[in-house]
C-alpha cells in the first residue's frame, strides 16, 4: 500500500542526521520542485516495472487485484440482497435497546466523539487522510442509526457530534505541545476522562431508566466490551508486569503464576468461567463480569508485552533516576514506565485489536448477542434466510473498520512519540 | 582522627565536626564468588579532588558506586556527610540528593527533554517550583556552556554535549559532593575536552569531587590526591606529584607505566 510520507528523494545534499528525525520531518516543499510528470514517470518505473521479473509480477498481481475486485463488486452490486442490513440496522446496531433511549446513544455517540477530537488536538494532528476516512465513516454511521422517522434528527444529532469533535479538536490542538503548566493541566484533566470513558458511558447509556443491562446487545455491545477489555487490561497488566520484574520472589512468582495461568488457557474457556464459576460465586451482571473476565485475560498478555519493555530499558536509566534521588516508585513512574510503554506499544496495540476481533466469540458461549449474534437473529427472522453471507460480510466490514482505526492509530502514536528513535 | 570520629556514632545520623564529607571503614563487596571490594578504607575531606586510578576490572567504579548506594555494600560502613548508608531508607534518600553523579553513558532520560531531565530532580524531590527549577537548569546550562540546547532532546545532542547536560542534571540538586565515573570514556576524542572544562571549573569552585577516569592529564593538573585500586583493594595513594614521579609500590608502577 502507499506510506503516508513518501520516502524523501535521495538528492544529493546535506542529509538532516537521523538524530534530528524527532521532530524534523522530510519537508513536503523539498519534493514539489520536481515536476509531475517525471514524479509519476519515476515512481512507476521504481515500483511496478523495475525489472523483466518485476513486470511478470506486477503483471500477476494486477490480475489478482482485479479479479477479487470484481468478485466483490459483483457481489455487492448484482448478487448481495443488502436489504438484510438495510431493514435490520438497529437490530445489528443496538439490538435490544430501547428506542425511546435513542438520545442515550447520542449523548454517548458525543461524549466519544469529543475525546476522539480532544485526544487527536492533544497528541497528534487530523490530516487529510483522516479526515478522508472520518467523513465516509460518520455518513455510514447516519445511514446505520437513521430510523424510520427519526432520520431528520439522527443526522441533526450526528452534525452535533461531528460539531463537538471539531471544536474539542481545535480547543486541544492549542496547547502548547511542549511540556508546561497549560499542558500539564490539559493532560490532567483529559488523562482522567479517558481512562474512565467505559464507565461513563455505561452510566450514560444505563443510569436513571435507560437500558437494562440485557438490552445492550448488538454492535453496540462489542464497543462496549472491547474498550472495557482493552483500558481493564492496562490496568491489570502494568501492576502484574512490574511485579514480576520485581526482586521479591513472593511479588513475582506471583504474578508469573496470574499470567501462565491466564495465558495457558483459551478465552472461550475464560468465557465459561465468568458464565459459570463466577456466576455461581459471585453473581451480578453477566456483561460486568464479561467485562472482568476480558480485562483479566487481556491484563495477562499486556503484562508481558510490558516486561518487555521493561526489560529493554538499560539499567542506568534505573541508577539515573536513583541518582537524582528519586525514589523507587518515583523512579518507575516518572521514568521507566513513560519508556516502557512506548516501546511496548505496537505489540500492545496487537493484542487490543485481537480482542477487538475476539469479542465475536461472546455470542458463541454466554446469552449475550454481539454483532454476530444479532447477525444470527437477523437470519433467523426467515424472510432473510438466503442471505446469510451478505450478512456476515457487513459484519466482518464493521469489525474491519475499528481493526484499521486501531492501527492507524498505533502508528500515529508510534510516530509522534518516536518509538525506537533512541 | 577520622576513624574515632565516625566510629564513636552508633545512631548513624551525626553532625560530624570536621570537614571530613566521606567516611569509608573496611568495606568489603561480593559480586557472587568474585571480591570486587577487599578491605577498603577512605576518608575524603570537604572540598578535596580525589582521583580514582585503576586497571579495568579493579573495583574503582564499584568504589564510587558504594558511595551512593547503587551497590550496596557487605560489609563495613560507609558515612556521607555525617549519615550511614546502611538500610535506612530515609539515609538514602537524604545521602542520594546530596551527591551527584556522572555515569560513563550519560543515562539521561530519552523521553524528556534536556530542560526537564534538569529540573525533574529540583521538582519532584526538592519539591522546588516549576520557575525556579528552570531558571536554576538554565544557569546551571550556562554554566556548561549550552543553553541554546535546552528544548532539544538528548538524541538530539552530541556525546559531550550530552554528557554536560548530565553534570548541569547532578548539580541541579545542589549536591555537596559530585561522582564521576568514566564521564570521559564513552566520547570521542575531541569532546573529551569540553567535558573536562567543565569538570576543572567545577572542582575550581570548590566541589568535593571523585572521579574516576583514565585522563592523566585531568589527574595531574586538578586532584589533590591520587588513589590507585587494583584487585579491589587500594594499592596506594598520594599527591599527584608524589604519584607521576616518585610511585612507590610495584604495581603502581607498573599501571604507570602502561598507561602513559
Amino acid at each position: 500500500m502507499t506510506n503516508e510520507f513518501p520516502a524523501p528523494d535521495p538528492v544529493p545534499g546535506p542529509v538532516a542526521p537521523l538524530r534530528a528525525r524527532r521532530v524534523v520531518l522530510p519537508p513536503a516543499r523539498q519534493r514539489a520542485a520536481r515536476p509531475r510528470s517525471v514524479r509519476a514517470r519515476e515512481w512507476i518505473r521504481q515500483n511496478l516495472v523495475p525489472s523483466p521479473a518485476g513486470v511478470l509480477l506486477t503483471l500477476v498481481s494486477l490480475s489478482v487485484l482485479i479479479a477479487v475486485l470484481g468478485v466483490a463488486a459483483w457481489f455487492t452490486f448484482s448478487y448481495a440482497n443488502w436489504r438484510v442490513v438495510t431493514d435490520n440496522r438497529w437490530l445489528l446496531f443496538a439490538g435490544g435497546f430501547p428506542h425511546d433511549g435513542e438520545w442515550r446513544l447520542w449523548v454517548a455517540f458525543g461524549f466519544v466523539f469529543t475525546l476522539v477530537g480532544a485526544s487527536y488536538g492533544m497528541w497528534s494532528s487530523l490530516g487529510r487522510r483522516d479526515v478522508l476516512f472520518m467523513v465516509p465513516a460518520g455518513l455510514f454511521a447516519v445511514f446505520m442509526l437513521a430510523h424510520g422517522d427519526a432520520a431528520l434528527w439522527s443526522t441533526l444529532w450526528f452534525l452535533i457530534s461531528a460539531a463537538l469533535l471539531a471544536v474539542a479538536y481545535a480547543a486541544f490542538r492549542r496547547i502548547p505541545r511542549e511540556h508546561g503548566p497549560t499542558r500539564t493541566l490539559a493532560v490532567r484533566a483529559l488523562g482522567p476522562v479517558l481512562a474512565l470513558s467505559v464507565p461513563i458511558v455505561f452510566l450514560v447509556l444505563m443510569a436513571g431508566g435507560g437500558a437494562d443491562s440485557d438490552e445492550l446487545s448488538g454492535y453496540l455491545l462489542n464497543l462496549l466490551l472491547a474498550p472495557a477489555g482493552i483500558v481493564g487490561g492496562l490496568f491489570v497488566g502494568i501492576p502484574l508486569a512490574i511485579g514480576r520484574a520485581s526482586r521479591l520472589r513472593t511479588i513475582s512468582w506471583t504474578c508469573t503464576v496470574y499470567i501462565e495461568t491466564v495465558r495457558g488457557a483459551p478465552l472461550i474457556g475464560w468465557l465459561f468461567v465468568a458464565l459459570f464459576i463466577l456466576g455461581d460465586i459471585i453473581g451480578g451482571d453477566l456483561i460486568v463480569r464479561t467485562m472482568v473476565v476480558l480485562a483479566v485475560f487481556t491484563g495477562a498478555y499486556m503484562a508481558e508485552y510490558i516486561r518487555g519493555g521493561l526489560q529493554a530499558l538499560p539499567r542506568g536509566q534505573y541508577e539515573a533516576g536513583h541518582a537524582v534521588g528519586l525514589p523507587y516508585w518515583r523512579t518507575l513512574q516518572l521514568i521507566i514506565l513513560p519508556q516502557a510503554l512506548r516501546i511496548s506499544i505496537p505489540p500492545i496495540v496487537g493484542q487490543a485489536i485481537s480482542l477487538w476481533k475476539d469479542t465475536a466469540l461472546i455470542s458463541i458461549i454466554l446469552p449475550l448477542r454481539e454483532l454476530i449474534g444479532s447477525s444470527r437473529s437477523a437470519i433467523a427472522q426467515g424472510e432473510f434466510i438466503t442471505n446469510r453471507i451478505e450478512i456476515y460480510v457487513f459484519a466482518a466490514l464493521m469489525f474491519w473498520i475499528i481493526a484499521f482505526i486501531m492501527s492507524r492509530v498505533s502508528q500515529r502514536i508510534e510516530r509522534s512519540l518516536g518509538v525506537g528513535q533512541r | 582522627m577520622s576513624t574515632e570520629q565516625a566510629a564513636s556514632p552508633a545512631a548513624g545520623a551525626v553532625t560530624s565536626t570536621s570537614d571530613d564529607m566521606i567516611i569509608v571503614e573496611h568495606i568489603d563487596k561480593w559480586f557472587g564468588d568474585f571480591q570486587a571490594l577487599d578491605d577498603v578504607s577512605l576518608t575524603i575531606r570537604e572540598h578535596e579532588i580525589v582521583v580514582v586510578l585503576g586497571p579495568s576490572g579493579s573495583g574503582k567504579s564499584t568504589f564510587i558506586r558504594c558511595l551512593n548506594r547503587l551497590e550496596e555494600h557487605d560489609s563495613g560502613r560507609i558515612f556521607v556527610d555525617g549519615i550511614e548508608l546502611n538500610d535506612d531508607v530515609r539515609n538514602l534518600n537524604a545521602i542520594r540528593s546530596e551527591v551527584g553523579m556522572v555515569f560513563q553513558q550519560f543515562n539521561l532520560f530519552p523521553h524528556l527533554s534536556v530542560m526537564s531531565n534538569i529540573t525533574l530532580g529540583p521538582q519532584k524531590v526538592r519539591r522546588m517550583s516549576r520557575r525556579d527549577a528552570e531558571k536554576l537548569a538554565m544557569q546551571l546550562l550556562e554554566r556548561v556552556g549550552i543553553p541554546e540546547q535546552a528544548q532539544k532532546y538528548p538524541a538530539q545532542l552530541s556525546g559531550g554535549q550530552q554528557q554536560r547536560v548530565a553534570i548541569a542534571r547532578a548539580l541541579a540538586m545542589q549536591p555537596k559532593i559530585m561522582l564521576f565515573d568514566e564521564p570521559t570514556s564513552a566520547l570521542d576524542p575531541e569532546m573529551i575536552k569540553e567535558v573536562l572544562d567543565v569538570m576543572r571549573e567545577l572542582a575550581e569552585s570548590g566541589m568535593t569531587m571523585i572521579v574516576v577516569t583514565h585522563e592523566m592529564g585531568f589527574a595531574r593538573e586538578v586532584a589533590d590526591r591520587l588513589v590507585f585500586f587494583d584487585e579491589g583493594a587500594v594499592v596506594e595513594q598520594g599527591t599527584p606529584t608524589h604519584f607521576f614521579e616518585n610511585p612507590q609500590e610495584e604495581r603502581t608502577k607498573l599501571f604507570l607505566s602502561q598507561i602513559l
